[in-house]
């Protein structure tokens, strides 16, 4: 460990206690351009994120109304809240939904993710056909699949003819509505799984796979034994990052359903929009919004530490 | 070396963090300076040139925007002092737009508001009561139609001025009504018939439905349901809106007539989408629909009929329809802006005006005197074929909604109901006990929260 020629000489030239009182200025000096270049983003982040969190921190101990203002309300929206039905029925949907929503999504990622780590034609064709699903707007994406899932007229229920189902009400059932957003959002956000994941596949040196078979593994076990604890990493992120996305579900639902049939997709984020924006209450809406914070804080949290326990990286 | 880590990673972060709060504090005070700036800004008082600008926020699209841009041309060579800046906003976003621009204090002049909000633009401190200014000589208000004022009015106040009228009649398919061997229906006709209709008029084997109703969680499947409440002698809310009333023998016959078309004859065609109704419709799907004026153009694929809504065998209340009128709201921005903004909305809202207006764009007009000219009907349908249906039928136009600002709550509640029974997951009385508990329940906690 020894420096360049050229930095000792500088060292040694700039000795004594002046080159001290130089070295903190220039110190100083890194602190200013530091922030510099920081604080746009940081303005930013603070104007757009922090806020309106606090904003709505203080809302949500408010009764507001059309332009009038708020009015303090002490915790009279968080006791609503508590006796609210459609409070309890949107999270336990979001529940549901998140529950079905990112394991399906991860598995059918890395299942994607490793028939495409080969070396076979056309193979940057098949990765990005299957990340221009996260490239196609929402809307148009949903859109596609009520037509699809339409009762009379869609696919689905035409195949399912073929093979003698009977036909299914999909959006006009209070039972299946609910997994047809959730068949629609996997859909949309299995090629971000798969992304994360070739990455990750190809990040596995080829020697730790060799050695495997060399011992008399199979490729199941190499894959069960040695492939799947080497991507823990990116299963972490991808569950992490696909939970707060369910959590916050709310696009799809409002293109197709809007939160029914008889209140079957109203989910954490559509009531709060609903209760803003529909009933104009923003302080109401603002604390269900706050309950939103505290369980994705929660359920990060039990995922991180689950992963301190499942992640293989750290040794 | 594990655990000594982190302590030095510890004291590292300790020893930086002074540094970290004088810099958040002076982002904090960019930021509330940033905001300041923002707030003081607009107001747009006279500009440069001496001309008074009214800022106006609306919603229009293709040819009622061409149309309307005309007729602000037109005001502004004739009123040189006055220039009017318009804003397009999609008309589904204003009131949120307008919230946080009243907050923010700088609200637009004028904007376009949905009727549907009137209760809650009342409650809007900065909204200017025109109670006085349709008093006015020539302002004539009598001549908008009575389901207009009642939207426009709430309580005392007068919240703006008639923008826009529409209601419900039923557009059918000449072609598929002679292939079921069926006579187009009359003016007199009723529910029974058009139930029978709707079944001779399915073909499961064609895909081909009698009617379609239109079932997203919204307002849109509640007012459709609130004119056969009304048809049926129904009420929606005890008189001071202090109940609910609609748990009634009205009620349930409304709701078993829609159980019956929607879950036992299938031959009513269910759209969670709220749009693919029209599709259906042009490519010869469905044979009846409930739908208003703004549909008719995009049906150029079919032959189609207008007729007013069905009524209720046995109930005297007849043929009616509902009516959903939106409004030009004028906020206070000062007495010069609201005097200027007054004059305008009056202008734009006159006979002559709302006459050249209909006759460009098809919307139906929003004057009495204009509708009833002779030969304006014939004038119409050049415009856009069987809208004089339409107008007329403004005159079935007899009740409106309650004028609350909890009636969006209520709305929802509705629209579960009906919706509920139409995929058949309630029984029309369970649903209707359910729903008027809700509406209770609502009423009872008063406007906020």
């Amino acid at each position: 460990m020894t420096a360049p020629p050229s930095l000792l000489r500088r060292a040694d030239a700039t000795g004594g206690p002046q080159g001290a009182g130089r070295g903190r200025r220039r110190g100083a000096s890194e602190h200013v351009s530091g922030w510099l270049f920081a604080s746009p983003a940081t303005v930013i982040i603070v104007l757009f994120g922090a806020v309106p969190i606090i904003w709505s921190i203080v809302l949500s101990f408010e009764h507001v109304s059309l332009g009038a203002g708020g009015r303090f309300a002490g915790t009279a929206n968080y006791r609503e809240l508590a006796h609210d039905p459609v409070v309890r029925q949107a999270i336990g949907h979001t529940f549901i939904y998140t529950a079905l929503f990112v394991p399906l999504t991860m598995i059918i990622g890395l299942f994607l993710a490793v028939a495409m780590n080969r070396k076979i034609r056309f193979i940057t064709f098949y990765r990005t056909a299957a990340y221009v699903t996260m490239a196609i707007s929402t809307i148009n994406e949903a859109l596609v699949f009520l037509w699809l899932f339409d009762p009379s007229y869609g696919l689905v229920n035409f195949v399912g003819h073929v093979f003698g189902l009977p036909p299914q009400p999909f959006l006009n059932s209070p039972s299946q509505a609910l997994g047809v957003i959730v068949v629609m959002t996997v859909w949309g956000w299995t090629g971000f799984s798969v992304i994360i994941y070739l990455a990750a596949l190809q990040g596995i040196p080829q020697s730790v796979l060799d050695a495997s078979s060399m011992d008399g593994a199979g490729p199941w076990a190499t894959f069960r034994r040695i492939t799947v604890p080497l991507l823990s990493p990116a299963s972490l992120f991808l569950a992490v990052w696909l939970t707060i996305n369910a959590l916050q579900l709310f696009d799809e639902v409002y293109v197709s359903t809007q939160g029914g049939p008889v209140g079957a997709t109203t989910v954490i984020v559509y009531y709060i929009y609903q209760q803003g924006f529909q009933y104009f209450n923003a302080g109401y809406a603002s604390a269900i919004a706050l309950v939103l914070l505290l369980i994705t804080l929660v359920v990060t949290a039990v995922q991180f530490r689950a992963g301190r326990r499942y992640v293989n990286y750290r040794s | 070396m594990l655990i000594s880590h982190p302590k030095r990673a510890d004291q590292g972060i300790s020893a930086r963090r002074p540094v970290r709060l004088i810099a958040s504090v002076m982002v904090f005070a960019v930021v509330a300076i940033g905001l300041t700036a923002c707030g003081s800004g607009s107001g747009g008082s006279t500009g440069a040139n001496g001309k008074l600008s009214l800022e106006m926020w609306e919603g229009y699209t293709g040819v009622e925007a061409s149309t309307f841009t005309h007729l602000v041309k037109e005001y502004e060579a004739a009123n040189p002092g006055v220039t009017i800046s318009v804003l397009n906003v999609n008309n589904d976003d204003t009131l949120t737009k307008v919230q946080t621009a009243v907050a923010g204090g700088s609200p637009p002049d004028i904007a376009y508001l949905y009727g549907s909000w009137a209760p809650n633009v009342a409650e809007i401190p900065q909204v200017v009561n025109l109670s006085n200014v349709v008093k006015r000589p020539g302002v004539n208000w009598d001549d908008f139609f009575v389901g207009e004022r009642d939207v426009a009015t709430v309580g005392n106040k007068v919240i703006g001025i008639p923008a826009l009228v529409d209601n419900l009649a039923v557009v059918y398919n000449k072609k598929l009504f002679a292939q079921a061997g069926l006579t187009p229906p009359g003016p007199d006709w009723t529910w029974d018939e058009f139930e029978s209709d709707a079944l001779k008029l399915t073909d499961a084997a064609k895909k081909q439905f009698g009617t379609a109703y239109v079932t997203p969680e919204s307002e849109d499947s509640v007012w459709h349901w609130e004119v056969l409440l009304w048809e049926a002698g129904g009420e929606l809310l005890t008189p001071g809106d202090k109940a609910a009333a609609f748990n009634s023998p009205a009620g349930l016959k409304t709701l078993e007539l829609l159980r019956t078309m929607a879950v036992e004859q299938h031959s009513m065609y269910l759209d969670p989408t709220d749009s693919e109704y029209a599709n259906l419709f042009n490519s010869g799907k469905v044979g009846m629909l409930v739908t208003g004026p703004w549909d008719l153009s995009a049906f150029p694929n079919v032959n189609y009929g207008v007729q007013v809504m069905p009524s209720f065998p046995g109930s005297s209340a007849g043929h009616q329809t509902i009516s959903g009128p939106d409004n030009w709201v004028v906020f206070n921005n000062g007495t010069a802006h609201v005097t200027a903004a007054e004059k305008f909305i009056l202008w734009l809202t006159a006979a002559k005006q709302v006459k050249y207006f209909s006759l460009k764009t098809g919307d139906l007009p929003t004057r009495t005197s204009v509708a009833d000219a002779p030969g304006f009907d014939g004038e119409m349908n050049k415009t856009l074929p069987g809208v004089s249906t339409f107008i007329d039928n403004l005159a079935n136009v007899q009740q409106a909604r309650p004028q609350i600002p909890t009636y969006p709550k209520i709305s929802t509640a509705l629209a579960n109901m009906v919706v509920s029974v139409l995929v058949g997951s309630a029984q029309p009385q369970a649903a209707l006990t359910t729903a008027a508990q809700k509406v209770n329940q609502i009423l009872s906690s008063g406007s906020s929260g």
